[in-house]
């Protein structure tokens, strides 16, 4: 009877992918003034111009150019043309020419452009591995 | 962008030469017709376009921490942290747990704690829990209040948030 430890609910990383409404509704835009220290949960998109400092977790990040991330992310997509710093956990990710990253990419399919500065362990996962992901691991020096 | 696209133009190019029999299956058969490819056209690039004005947390999105903005902020969805911007507007629907500083506040959605701004806006939807320190305040029929609203000495002016770099 009490030795029965309750089980903390599993709360995935990932976010379940978008089913209904307009894209344009659930899409949010951190504009270039921006600075936001702490954690950013989205079910949609976000699109930050800014600077974030802390972790995200959203169905699809896009770092705009100008735009700088310390952090780690866990998405569906991730579409870099700034900067970062910190981990990336998708199953797409897209390294833009004027992207520069620098740490690790956890990827299921990814593509890069020419010119990308990247600085970072590339590690290939299969799509099991995000849908599951519940805590991040440890980041190693 | 361009590079990552194929160029699928010429797939189908020999298709119209090919010689057709009347028989339904081929009919069938038939490649459909090449559709100006999405992918040749330069998608809307809404990142940069955007990139210069106001910054809308949406619905869906939800913050925990602290944000600073040098320009107007726009909160549909939900903040649990301090929030410093120009004109901040926190939208139907939206929810705020922390402090929030500007030169302008409109509040329709939820704010737990404190406005502190020259010029506040409780609309109709509004839902205030807290202290409200203001030099202009203009409170609409069918807002909720709880807390103090006292004008603010100057003391109270608006202090831009520095911008990094």
């Amino acid at each position: 009877m009490g030795t029965v430890m309750p089980i903390a609910p599993s709360r995935r990383l990932l976010r379940p992918p978008r089913t209904e409404g307009s894209p344009g509704a659930l899409s949010s835009h951190l504009s270039k003034a921006i600075t936001i220290k702490g954690d950013l949960e989205s079910d949609g998109e976000l699109h930050i111009n800014g600077i974030v400092h802390g972790q995200i977790c959203a169905d699809r990040l896009v770092i705009g150019p100008g735009g700088y991330l310390e952090g780690d992310v866990i998405a569906r997509d991730v579409h870099i043309e700034g900067r970062m710093e910190g981990r990336i956990f998708a199953l797409n990710v897209t390294l833009d020419s004027s992207a520069e990253v620098n740490g690790r990419i956890f990827h299921n399919t990814i593509t890069v452009a020419k010119g990308a500065r990247i600085d970072a362990r590339m590690p290939w996962r299969p799509p099991s591995y995000f849908e599951t992901l519940e805590t991040l691991p440890e980041a190693r020096q | 962008m361009s590079m990552f696209n194929r160029n699928d133009k010429e797939t189908d190019v020999s298709a119209p030469d090919k010689p057709r029999d009347v028989t339904s299956a081929s009919v069938a058969a038939m490649p459909k017709p090449v559709q100006p490819v999405a992918a040749s056209a330069p998608a809307p690039d809404l990142s940069s376009a955007k990139s210069a004005g106001p910054s809308v947390i949406s619905k869906a999105l939800k913050i925990t921490g602290q944000l600073e903005s040098t320009e107007d902020i726009r909160i549909d969805g939900e903040v649990e942290g301090d929030i410093h911007g120009v004109s901040v507007t926190v939208g139907h629907g939206a929810k705020v747990k922390g402090s929030v500083y500007g030169q302008t506040v409109e509040l329709a959605g939820t704010i737990e704690g404190k406005i502190e701004a020259k010029k506040v806006i409780l609309t109709s939807t509004a839902h205030m829990s807290g202290d409200v320190i203001h030099q202009d305040i203009r409170i609409e029929s069918g807002a909720y209040i709880d807390g103090h609203c006292r004008p603010g000495t100057n003391k109270t002016d608006y202090k831009p948030a520095v911008k990094p770099n």
